[in-house]
């Protein structure tokens, strides 16, 4: 049988790269560098960083809607990416700082010296002044930029493997997700982990030998390279979730065993797309953190991963736009009521400050989200959808436990 | 200026008839007299020797006059330069008192005294001096505060005046103190080394960190470098090998350089500031500056200087190697007598091996209750969790709902004791019903769905969290423990036990038989079981499973409300208190084996002592403990999926 491209099959992906392409160009003209100015720098960095967001609650909604691991360690492999690359960029940065300072003495300076300079001002803050054998590349950005895909995607290779291969599923697997994020963080946290302990990495936002170029038009840069990230992520998600293989991914989550007995390797399909997805999740971060400027372990902890799955679930999980919906609305709404700009309510007696309410406002409407919209945000779109469809009245496709119920399906 | 003159007069005259007077009438005055001058100096640096003087007298009065002296209430007589007690009558008027017989001598006018004001610093040597004679003070309490300031800093002269206390000794306790203390200052300060090594050998089995801390300055010794053999009557410790680990090669050097006895050796940084000093033109002996940026140019330049004889040469490393096999180093004794210090070191490492078997044992019981605490964290789960099947991420703040109404007790109910006694029931009854209330609204809707229950349960769980922040703020709080719970039972200076953690350690096994009970022998039990293995077939034998399914859930939270009380007393109560403790829960019970109590104790015993174990290899870094033993739990579970006991057959589900 001819197999239509791939766009046919998925027109959401022809309408989703017209809006991001539409969304791109619109904060392009109205931004400080190449338009109106109407967007301050800071802004289009918030959307730039929310844009990768994006990209990371794609991920997950891979490896969750689609092949329902409900994963609690995506936000770490985030994290490690954005570790990688900002281990070049304090590198280099401080080796310009350095050498700078280091030029106006009457003898010129050794290679060596000028490395153990680097050392003593980057881990001066935790007491130490030798470079860990982990910055071994740091000096190089072609290297580290291999280390931001293979770091994540090895973690989650060698992790994926013990779990799976022991079968290890469902909420079993969750937790244990989440003790290897406590585990990661606990580890940075540490002084010696060579990642400057909770210090972290600081200084991401100036980029080595673009000193010159002001933040406004860098912010701009690394918006169109999320933007691109962003697309490109999309598309090899669809491409990946679209073919035999996303059809077994979705059996194994209706019914892991009925997929294995059919003869598929059930545990390769499942190490597969975490591996992916934890190295989509890498490149996000490393596109993320050189536009937040400052990465520390607490951005790794247990619950920045269950937000991501918060951000997915209220989205719709099992549709990729329905991540990105998710990610976006759930980010920049608590952006804007945490930020101090959300009105306070007077209620006579009592002043909700959303600073304070917020994130039992999240709480409450996630658990609102779970038990009567299982289909987020993104379901709305079915409302339209579903008037052509058969009405199975919402029964379970299959009889194991928490099989999916029909109107979750077919996605 | 009158007063000094005086002040000297009168001593000179004294000082000519004192010696005989001093002996036949007994009297302090003739001492005093002769140590006027540093009495009215009154420095801490120059005045010991007075103080001796007085202290060795061995007259009956040195102590009152020592005390008299320390309590400022010593007058100098302007008019004759003799010392008195004196008493205030008003500003002008003081009542003296002879020194030596107590004898009141009427009033005087204060124009014509002078009041001698010891400053801290001498009323502390005064302090010293009094401890020998305070130690057969009839007072016990004096002589309690003696043994404690002689104690803290002991002193040769201290030992014969305690030698003779002990014998009029009768409180046994202090006796007991006595004894120890003198074993103590023989080790140390004996004169006859046969006896010193005899009280070390008796003390060898003291694991007392006061025996240790006597021992070790008796070993303290100081690296020596020799020409040639080192001399015998030195007590030697043992000769060091430079290169070795205890003495690197270039600190032995750098011993010889400040010695004297070898040139220089000059360190990058020195060359370089050699070379900074001689630069010419861009130059330096013929070599670019620009061409100065590796160690080999630059070790050319300095050689082409040292040719030149602009700098001094340095030294090969052959030179070097030299120059040190010349050589010999040693550590040194403090102690001259070699007995003394074999024994002392035979003795230390008898009482090491006594401290290490009693730090096995205390970090056993440190290693118990921390798995306690685990435990008890993790029993309610074991419930919710293990029997239910529910996973409630909401668990661990229900945890810090039972610290903070434990809290909350405490500012309405006086008495720590009265308040620990209503917060427990009320704990469990505020938990209770919140976990009943989410069982209701949230969690029936999602049986069947677990992963949909985590995500619900963790929404209400950053709901509870940031609601715990918004009343009671983000600072800790704290949950005063009933003072028969303060302090630990110590068996000696290497194990002990704080008395909360035995209590923590008791009511983990109260929950442990409360659960065994309730699941066992009650009906309730019997109903729980029955729902969760054949929900239908409990339901057509007239159980209502919502009805059971509601009650099991709200008792697995109320013992987590308890343990929140517990490990308030334990911890500081914050928003954070059971976030810390959710994913150690978790994994107690899911490495014990879910659905079985046994299965989560000896999880929790495994990661208690794991965490502990892990802790003592290396003390100073708890976090590293944690992040080793999360990695552990994670292999653990690729041999034992289904955790320690695992549930075989049908009860096993899936």
């Amino acid at each position: 049988m001819q197999r239509r491209p791939l766009v046919a099959r998925h027109p959401s992906i022809l309408i989703f790269l017209a809006l991001l392409a539409l969304f791109t160009l619109g904060v392009t003209l109205l931004s400080e560098a190449y338009g109106t100015g109407y967007l301050s720098t800071s802004f289009v960095k918030t959307l730039g960083k929310t844009l990768c967001l994006c990209l990371v609650a794609v991920a997950m909604d891979l490896v969750w809607g689609y092949a329902g691991i409900l994963s609690l360690g995506h936000f770490a492999f985030f994290g490690l990416g954005g570790y990688m690359i900002g281990m070049w960029l304090m590198y280099e940065r401080t080796r310009d700082i350095v050498a700078g300072s280091m030029a106006e003495a009457a003898i010129p300076p050794t290679e060596q010296e000028i490395v153990d300079a680097i050392g003593t001002q980057i881990f001066g803050v935790v007491g130490a002044s030798e470079f860990p054998a982990i910055w071994a590349f740091a000096d190089s950005l072609l290297l580290q930029l291999v280390l931001v895909v293979a770091v994540p995607g090895l973690l989650a290779l060698v992790f994926g493997w013990l779990a799976f291969r022991s079968r290890v599923t469902g909420v079993y697997l969750s937790i244990l997700t989440q003790a290897m994020t406590l585990a990661l963080a606990l580890y940075l946290f540490q002084n010696d982990s060579g990642l400057r302990g909770n210090n972290g990495l600081s200084g991401l936002q100036n980029i080595p030998g673009l000193t010159d170029v002001p933040q406004s038009h860098v912010s701009m840069w690394f918006l169109w390279a999320s933007a691109a990230a962003l697309a490109l992520g999309y598309v090899l998600s669809a491409w990946i979730v679209s073919g035999k293989f996303g059809s077994v991914l979705r059996g194994i989550r209706d019914n892991e065993a009925r997929v294995r007995f059919l003869g598929y390797p059930v545990e390769q399909y499942k190490l597969m797309i975490f591996t992916v997805t934890a190295m989509i999740a890498g490149i996000a971060g490393a596109l993320y953190y050189p536009q937040a400027g400052i990465i520390n372990p607490a951005e790794i902890a247990p619950i920045a991963s269950i937000y991501l799955a918060v951000w997915v679930a209220i989205g719709g999980r099992g549709r990729l736009y329905g991540a990105v919906i998710g990610a976006a609305f759930v980010s920049l709404v608590s952006s804007w009521f945490t930020g101090g700009q959300a009105p306070d309510v007077n209620l006579g007696f009592y002043t909700i400050s959303w600073v304070d309410w917020w994130l039992i406002l999240l709480g409450l409407s996630f658990v609102a989200v779970t038990i009567f919209a299982p289909r987020g945000i993104g379901g709305l779109v079915d409302l339209i959808a579903d008037a052509r469809r058969p009405d199975r009245h919402g029964a379970d496709l299959g009889p194991d436990q928490g099989a999916l119920r029909e109107k979750e399906a077919d996605r | 200026m009158l007063r000094v003159l005086f002040a000297s007069l009168a001593f000179l005259c004294l000082a000519l008839t004192a010696p005989a007077r001093a002996q036949d009438e007994g009297s302090i005055q003739p001492i005093l007299q002769e140590q006027s001058e540093l009495i009215q100096e009154s420095s801490r640096r120059t005045i010991q020797p007075a103080i001796d003087a007085i202290a060795a007298s061995g007259l009956s009065q040195a102590q009152t006059v020592l005390e008299t002296w320390q309590a400022k209430d010593m007058w100098l007589r302007l008019t004759d330069g003799q010392y008195f007690r004196a008493e205030r009558i008003n500003r002008e008027t003081y009542r003296l008192f002879d020194l030596d017989t107590g004898e009141d001598l009427g009033e005087f006018p204060a124009d014509d005294l002078d009041q001698i004001k010891p400053n801290s610093g001498i009323r502390g040597l005064i302090a010293v001096a009094l401890v020998q004679f305070q130690l057969s003070d009839p007072d016990p309490e004096n002589r309690r505060a003696a043994l404690q300031s002689l104690e803290r800093d002991p002193n040769e002269d201290a030992l014969a005046p305690l030698r003779n206390s002990i014998e009029g000794e009768t409180d046994p306790d202090l006796l007991a103190k006595k004894q120890r203390l003198e074993r103590l200052l023989t080790m140390a300060y004996d004169r006859d080394p046969e006896a010193r090594i005899a009280a070390i050998e008796e003390m060898s089995e003291d694991t007392g960190v006061d025996v240790r801390a006597t021992l070790n300055p008796i070993l303290s010794t100081r690296l020596r470098v020799f020409n040639g053999a080192p001399p015998d009557s030195l007590n030697i410790a043992r000769t060091l090998t430079p290169g070795s680990d205890a003495l690197p090669r270039a600190e032995a050097y750098e011993m010889l350089v400040s010695a004297g006895d070898a040139p220089s050796r000059l360190g990058p940084d020195a060359i370089k500031d050699t070379l900074a000093q001689n630069i010419t033109d861009g130059e330096v002996a013929g070599i670019q500056v620009h061409n100065l940026n590796t160690q080999e140019t630059r070790r050319t330049a300095y050689d082409r200087l040292v040719a030149d004889g602009i700098a001094p040469p340095v030294p090969t490393e052959a030179e070097v190697d030299a120059t040190l096999a010349q050589y010999i180093f040693a550590e040194v004794y403090d102690e001259p007598n070699a007995a003394v210090t074999t024994a002392a070191q035979a003795a230390l490492d008898s009482i090491a091996t006594r401290v290490a078997v009693g730090q096995a044992v205390d970090l056993t019981l440190d290693a118990l209750s921390l798995a306690s605490i685990y435990f008890l964290a993790a029993i309610g789960l074991a419930i919710t969790f293990g029997v239910m099947g529910v996973i409630n991420m909401a668990h661990g703040e229900f945890i810090m709902m039972g610290a903070y109404t434990g809290y909350v007790v405490q500012q309405f109910v006086p008495g720590p004791t009265a308040s620990i006694l209503v917060a427990i029931p009320l704990a469990f009854a505020v938990t209770f019903g919140a976990g009943v209330a989410m069982e209701r609204l949230v969690i029936r809707f999602l049986y069947n769905r677990p992963l949909e229950t985590l995500l619900a349960t963790f929404g209400i769980s950053i709901a509870l969290q940031q609601l715990a922040k918004n009343i009671f703020g983000t600072q800790a709080r704290p949950l005063t423990s009933p003072d028969w719970l303060d302090g630990a039972w110590v068996l000696n200076d290497v194990v002990s036990i704080s008395y909360i953690r035995i209590a923590i350690f008791a009511l983990a096994l109260i929950f442990l038989a409360l659960f065994l009970y309730i699941m066992n022998r009650t009906r309730l039990g019997l109903e729980t079981r029955a729902v969760t293995q054949n929900r239908r077939m409990a339901a057509s034998m007239g159980i209502n499973p919502d009805r059971v399914n509601m009650l099991t859930f709200g008792l697995g939270s109320g013992i987590a409300g308890i343990a929140g009380v517990a490990i308030g007393l334990w911890a500081k109560v914050t928003s954070e208190l059971g976030q810390d403790y959710i994913v150690q829960s978790f994994m107690t019970v899911v490495v014990g084996g879910v659905g079985n109590i046994w299965g989560t104790l000896l999880g929790a015993t495994m990661i208690g002592f794991l965490q502990k174990g892990i802790e003592w290899f290396n003390p100073s870094n708890t976090l590293a403990a944690q992040t080793y033993m999360i990695i552990f739990i994670i292999i653990f579970i690729q041999f034992r999926p289904r955790g320690i006991i695992a549930l075989r057959g049908r009860a096993a589900g899936d």
